[in-house]
């Protein structure tokens, strides 16, 4: 399969004529496109006046993420917390996608079961679950739990459903003939777990995994944003945005930072897959 | 249907008719939720029972509905805004590979971005009114509708292509044709995604501020006061909107796409 990917590639560049190697292309295509952001960013606010507090200058951006604080520059600072969310949301991926794999099992072995609960799980992917992340945050800080665990509970959660769909998807996508085959070979049902349906579910799994990593961190971040937090990159964006009309820069300091947060556990995931997945068909 | 019944076989008895398990998982599972909040007396705000967050949501549920209705609005503007744009630009990128190819990446990383975040800026941009929840949704549900407008656009057949062309089609003809109805069901697969987004996104961005008649803030503001069973109460509603919205777009791709109907 690698082999033939690769053939595939190779043949498209060929095909395109192109004299450049792939990546140098799309290096300058990225290069371009952020000079191209970046005169329209300042050029309307130049033309239109936009004041700062609105958009601010680009180098304000990059101003306000070198500034000196008590606490080192804020670009540390801004790292130091963002290293926060990712600990809240890495806690809950974990358990949220071995959890949900636990699930998907049970549900393909027990058939009941899953006629009775699968229809709520596809239907929790329809509705805004995320909206309890308040409660969970208020009522287990009443409780006096530590504060970053209600936020892993909730990255817990939005990692878990789409975890139970795709693995169970998995689980039943092995091939009819190689299953008849196993029991023609009177394999068992553990067997045919173990050497074909849960290599079947791998590809599966990080289709969700990829979802997730994203999922879990926006959720650590929505549970920073109710009142009593004190750390964590979604704290910084609430008081990048009660500060943002003296400091111009530093809420979009915040944000930029919660994205690369974002990207970042996306990248992670998708590299292990690439490492891991070695036999997965072209979607 | 009539073509199911032709087939001959034993009459499936009640237990295997697709609603009845999950209607027994309900009644048990509310069933025992009641049941171990009576036995054990947890805190309300922590886990309210069925029988409180009913009571809420019966003693205001006009109020509810209309909280639901206004956040629902916000999710459905934004919707519009969010896939229309998708769709123009989609139409555009699919037209050459080259940009497709560059641009493609970004829509696509971007999913990893948590845009809800931006709603500050939002606020900033649009006020802390509709205005800025309706930009949030929009922009989350703008790249998940290009990309998979782009992909759709541009999986028509070679052979089918060239079969059009043969028959001297022009590209309107080609474009109308065969490109839009083979991208249908991506589309329409982006649009079931984004009615899910839309929702979220109008909910969570109210998380950062706005009117308290939205059910983002009431959820908010109820949790925060330990009011939990009334914050249960505004998630079912949140939840009935939700639900309503798929099945609308899920009804609208029926209507659309009659082809695929049969299974």
């Amino acid at each position: 399969m690698t082999n033939s990917v690769t053939l595939n590639e190779s043949t498209g560049a060929d095909r395109q004529g192109r004299s450049m190697p792939r990546w140098l292309w799309l290096l300058s295509g990225y290069l371009i496109a952020f000079v191209l952001v970046a005169l329209i960013w300042e050029g309307s606010k130049a033309i239109f006046e936009i004041p700062d507090y609105k958009l601010p200058h680009l180098a304000q951006i990059a101003e306000a993420f070198v500034r000196p604080t008590p606490k080192g520059p804020v670009w540390l600072v801004l790292l130091q917390d963002a290293a926060y969310t990712a600990f809240e949301a890495l806690v809950g991926f974990t358990l949220g996608s071995v959890t949900g794999f636990a699930i998907a099992v049970l549900f393909q072995r027990y058939l009941p079961l899953r006629r009775g609960f699968l229809p709520y799980v596809i239907a929790s992917q329809t509705v805004p679950i995320i909206a309890i992340a308040p409660m969970i945050v208020v009522g287990m800080g009443r409780l006096g739990a530590p504060p970053w665990l209600s936020k892993s509970i909730i990255a817990a959660y939005l990692t878990f459903f789409p975890v139970v769909i795709n693995v169970l998807r998995g689980l039943e996508s092995v091939d009819r003939d190689a299953l008849l085959l196993m029991r023609s070979y009177a394999a068992t049902d553990n067997q045919i777990f173990r050497l074909l349906r849960l290599p079947a579910s791998v590809p599966y799994l990080f289709t969700a995994l990829k979802i997730s990593a994203t999922a879990s961190i926006i959720g650590a971040i929505i549970g920073e944003l109710p009142v009593g937090s004190t750390r964590g990159i979604g704290v910084q964006i609430v008081v990048g945005s009660q500060y943002n009309t003296f400091n111009p820069g530093f809420l979009w300091a915040t944000i930029i930072m919660a994205a690369l947060l974002g990207m970042a556990a996306y990248a992670l995931v998708a590299l292990a897959e690439k490492r891991i997945v070695k036999w997965k068909r072209e979607e | 249907m009539s073509v199911v019944e032709i087939v001959p076989g034993p009459k499936p008895s009640i237990w295997q008719r697709p609603w009845v398990a999950p209607l027994i998982v309900f009644v048990a599972v509310v069933g025992l939720w009641e049941a171990l909040v009576l036995i054990f007396q947890p805190p309300v705000f922590l886990l309210p029972p069925p029988s409180l967050i009913w009571q809420s949501l019966a003693g205001q549920f006009g109020a509810l509905m209309s909280y639901g209705f206004n956040t629902f609005l916000e999710a459905v503007g934004g919707f519009v805004i969010g896939c229309s744009l998708g769709l123009v630009v989609a139409m555009f990128v699919a037209r050459s590979p080259r940009l497709s190819e560059l641009l493609l990446p970004f829509a696509v990383a971007s999913n990893s971005v948590p845009i809800v975040a931006m709603a500050p800026i939002a606020i900033v941009w649009f006020g802390i009114g509709p205005g800025s929840k309706i930009a949030i949704v929009a922009v989350m549900c703008f790249f998940p509708t290009m990309v998979s407008a782009v992909r759709g656009l541009t999986a028509a057949s070679p052979d089918a292509i060239a079969l059009m062309r043969s028959y001297a089609a022009t590209d309107w003809q080609i474009f109308s044709k065969l490109r839009v109805p083979t991208s249908l069901p991506f589309v329409f697969n982006a649009f079931k995604i984004c009615t899910a987004v839309s929702m979220i996104g109008a909910i969570v961005a109210e998380f950062f501020g706005g009117a308290v008649n939205y059910l983002g803030i009431y959820i908010k503001t109820q949790a925060s006061i330990l009011k939990t069973p009334d914050a249960w109460a505004a998630i079912l509603v949140a939840c009935f909107y939700g639900l309503f919205f798929y099945f609308v777009i899920a009804l609208l791709e029926r209507w659309l796409m009659p082809w695929r109907r049969m299974p």
